[in-house]
């Protein structure tokens, strides 16, 4: 059964108001080591039902999800940028006119490095409140230029690999991910999964995306080209967009098998990777992505994924020359 | 023999023509080492004591001719075209009256004239010749430099003056064959973006991008009035700002590091202080005339300048260039 | 509210969470072994400002011998760091730092930095805190 996602944004306040309610709540605290965690998503997803509620952690880190009908919920806060792991607790019990306690500490990830992610949090909240309309081109398009803070799949469905695939991914977690190409400067992840900073520059015949990850930008052409024939296979493929009224619509193919994809995820793929990714402008600050990427030769079924980046105003993309000092092989006792 | 007596007839009266104006000409074919055609490419004749310059463009068959010259002593020249060829410079060419010297010239090649080491400039060169048109503008009424082009060198380039550490680095930097630049190692390129490569510009009204295939494949040029920081990290890049000046483009590039070499086939050092300012003009459709400054009073006595003329190549694509996946530089210079 | 229930927020999984591999940009758990935290107190040497990690270098010594080493402190990067209010002269040579993090796998005195504390002020650099920075 397809969930429904009901959001239900509430922010702590008085709580006579809600003393009334029929239903149930779950409040508490969201914390990670370096302290209170405000602008956080916390959802609970009725584990009978599929359906979501969200509320959204305020300023000293409170959230309250009320009010929830019975039963037996999954409570999440997605990944946080780079640094902050995913939490997930299950089998949380909800009664009507009961409130539950759950303070929630958020664990680091990727050794919780300082700096290691470009400040995902403080970023989101800087721009928490921009509001208006979606953008247009003089051609009545959506405009979706921008600086984005991209975020990451809240409910991400686990990935189905062909047995190659799998035995492939035992070793590169029991390798620690040291052959990723990125770790030697090498390009990142092409798919719109990395939780960091995204330019676009949109004209009307060509998106260039620009990114601080090799290999810095991306060309998506919007002039009617099709993919070329018998392309040499590149890392980030040859991207082509087309218009579906408000959704742009973008198909990627002519990809090599070097890049290990999915954020977090590291995972192999062949040259027949095929990527479609569906871009909406909602309003001004937001843009929805449906990813899907499909791999005959390595996914069992296509992967789905779905994220809402968030307009960034006030940022830049900055020069970022991963060779100038990397010390990556030494350290990991290649060299 | 009819035929004969007027040819030699028109001959006579050419010859007669000539030596009453006191003007001769040049011809001949450009070639590469390898032998083959150098059509579309400019060919210049200086005179040594006046400096006035003439030019003339090859055929698609590599022939040229240079005529009208007034009698005199010229240095003939054809720039470095692309990567592939290096500078071709012939001094004290006498252009007697009423006679026609025959040059032929082949041109030597530049960087072991390595097959496939620049992006097929002398074909494109050839490819793209014929384009014409007006410029195109902005809904704003600016001209539009969108588009991508090939860039080329200054036909003239002048020698930089240097401060004498600048002169001992250089010669350093020369005596090592230039192991130590930057782009061996996949570092940044020169961030004059003088290289003779492609560079494919996108023009919005408050942005200009230029996405080229080295290394770091972009640099923004903010047009929205925006200044420089204030204390900013230097970068390989530095910091650009463009501004209009009627139809010319200004852009102005500050808190650049140390690192980078300037200008390809130079090489040059340079402080933290360098300081370069572009002016962007595009006279017709297919041009885009380019004058760079480039300021650095730690490292040069004058500013150097540079000017050159990129070609647009609207059938061209940019393609991934992806440096460091195979690169055995280090390896192969013995330095690993 | 009658009958409020305190859960504890369990550690899922916890071996699972911080030390996982993670297949983001650079895999530190390749460089720098999480089971093994350290801190370290002394004083910067140096701050290299550099891609793809910033780094600064910590002359520490032993309380035991006296023998100073200086460790190679491994961060994130300069625009990471950046955006977290960091600038390149925030640490200077002879600025005493307190630095929590991982110890290398292979290298010698090699750490990485989950936090920098100025001793002197208690002052933690650039915390990742939620708060906006600027």
């Amino acid at each position: 059964m397809k969930p429904i996602a009901i959001a239900l944004v509430l922010f702590v306040s008085g709580s006579g108001a809600f003393a009334q309610i029929v239903g149930g709540t779950i409040r508490g605290t969201v914390r990670n080591p370096d302290g209170i965690v405000a602008g956080a998503s916390v959802q609970a997803k009725q584990q009978s039902t599929g359906t979501t509620f969200t509320a959204i952690s305020g300023k000293s880190g409170e959230y309250t999800l009320s009010p929830l009908p019975d039963g037996a919920y999954e409570i999440s806060v997605p990944q946080l940028g780079i640094t902050s792991a995913r939490f997930v607790q299950q089998d949380v019990v909800v009664q009507a006119g009961k409130a539950m306690l759950l303070d929630i500490a958020l664990r680091k990830m990727n050794q919780g490095i300082v700096g290691d992610d470009n400040a995902y949090l403080a970023i989101h909240n800087k721009y928490a409140n921009v509001r208006g309309p979606t953008p247009r081109t003089p051609d009545g398009r959506p405009d979706l230029s921008g600086i984005w803070n991209a975020n990451v799949d809240p409910n991400p469905v686990p990935v189905s690999l062909l047995p190659w695939a799998a035995d492939v991914m035992k070793v590169r977690v029991a390798t620690n991910f040291r052959d990723q190409p990125s770790n030697v400067c090498l390009p990142d992840d092409p798919t719109p999964t990395l939780p960091l900073l995204h330019k676009f520059v949109q004209t009307r015949t060509l998106i260039v995306q620009l990114f601080e990850q090799e290999p810095h930008y991306r060309q998506i052409f919007l002039d009617g080209r099709e993919h070329p024939k018998d392309a040499d296979p590149t890392w980030m493929g040859h991207s082509i967009g087309k218009w579906e009224k408000d959704t742009l619509v973008i198909d990627t193919t002519g990809f090599n098998d070097k890049t290990w994809i999915l954020f977090g995820e590291g995972l192999p793929h062949t040259e027949m990777l095929h990527m479609v990714e569906r871009y909406r402008r909602p309003d001004l600050g937001h843009l929805t992505i449906d990813l899907t990427l499909e791999d005959p030769g390595t996914f069992i079924k296509p992967i789905e994924r779905h994220m809402t980046w968030e307009l960034a105003p006030g940022e830049e993309i900055l020069e970022s020359i991963c060779n100038e000092n990397n010390k990556f092989e030494s350290n990991a006792g290649i060299n | 023999m009819r035929r004969l007596a007027i040819v030699v007839a028109l001959l006579v009266f050419v010859s007669t023509g000539l030596a009453q104006s006191g003007r001769g000409a040049i011809t001949g074919t450009i070639v590469t080492d390898g032998g083959d055609a150098v059509g579309s490419a400019t060919i210049q004749a200086k005179d040594q004591s006046t400096g006035k310059v003439f030019t003339a463009v090859t055929s698609k068959t590599g022939r040229y001719r240079l005529a009208d010259l007034p009698a005199g002593t010229y240095e003939i020249s054809v720039p470095q075209l692309g990567l592939r060829t290096s500078r071709y410079a012939k001094p004290n060419v006498v252009v007697e009256a009423a006679k026609t010297l025959s040059l032929d010239i082949a041109l030597m090649p530049n960087n072991f004239g390595i097959l496939g080491d620049d992006a097929g400039f002398l074909q494109m060169m050839n490819k793209y010749a014929d384009i014409k048109g007006p410029a195109p503008r902005m809904p704003d009424g600016h001209p539009d430099f969108s588009g991508v082009w090939l860039a080329n060198v200054d036909p003239n380039p002048e020698p930089a003056s240097m401060l004498p550490w600048a002169v001992a680095e250089w010669t350093r930097r020369r005596d090592a064959n230039f192991a130590g630049m930057p782009t061996a190692t996949c570092l940044p390129t020169d961030p004059t973006l003088t290289l003779p490569v492609f560079y494919k510009i996108i023009q919005t009204r408050s942005l200009l991008v230029h996405l080229f295939e080295q290394d770091p494949h972009y640099r923004q040029t903010f047009l929205d009035g925006r200044g420089h920081p204030k204390d900013p990290d230097p970068t390989w890049m530095g910091h650009s700002i463009g501004t209009w000046e009627k139809d010319t483009l200004v852009i102005d590039t500050v808190a650049l590091n140390d690192k980078s070499w300037l200008l390809q086939a130079t090489w040059l050092p340079h402080t933290e202080m360098l300081h370069i300012v572009e002016r962007y003009r595009r006279p017709d459709l297919a041009h885009l005339n380019i004058d760079v400054t480039i300021e650095d009073p730690g490292t040069f006595i004058k500013p150097v300048e540079r000017h050159v003329m990129w070609q647009l190549a609207p059938g061209e694509e940019l393609m991934e260039a992806v440096c460091a996946e195979n690169n055995r530089f280090e390896e192969n210079a013995g330095l690993k | 509210m009658r009958d409020t229930f305190r859960l504890l927020a369990l550690a899922i999984a916890a071996t699972v969470c911080a030390g996982t591999s993670v297949g983001t940009h650079h895999s530190f758990a390749a460089e720098f072994d999480i089971t093994k935290p350290l801190t370290l107190t002394g004083k910067v040497t140096k701050l290299e400002w550099t891609n793809p990690h910033a780094y600064v270098y910590v002359d520490v010594q032993d309380p035991q011998t006296g023998a100073v080493t200086n460790w190679a402190i491994e961060m994130g990067s300069p625009n990471g760091l950046t955006r977290l209010g960091w600038t390149r002269s925030v640490l200077k040579p002879g600025d005493a730092v307190t630095i929590e993090g991982s110890l290398g796998r292979y290298k010698p005195n090699l750490a990485n930095a989950r936090s920098v504390v100025m001793t002197a002020t208690g002052q933690k650099l650039g915390a990742a805190s939620s708060e906006a920075s600027r």
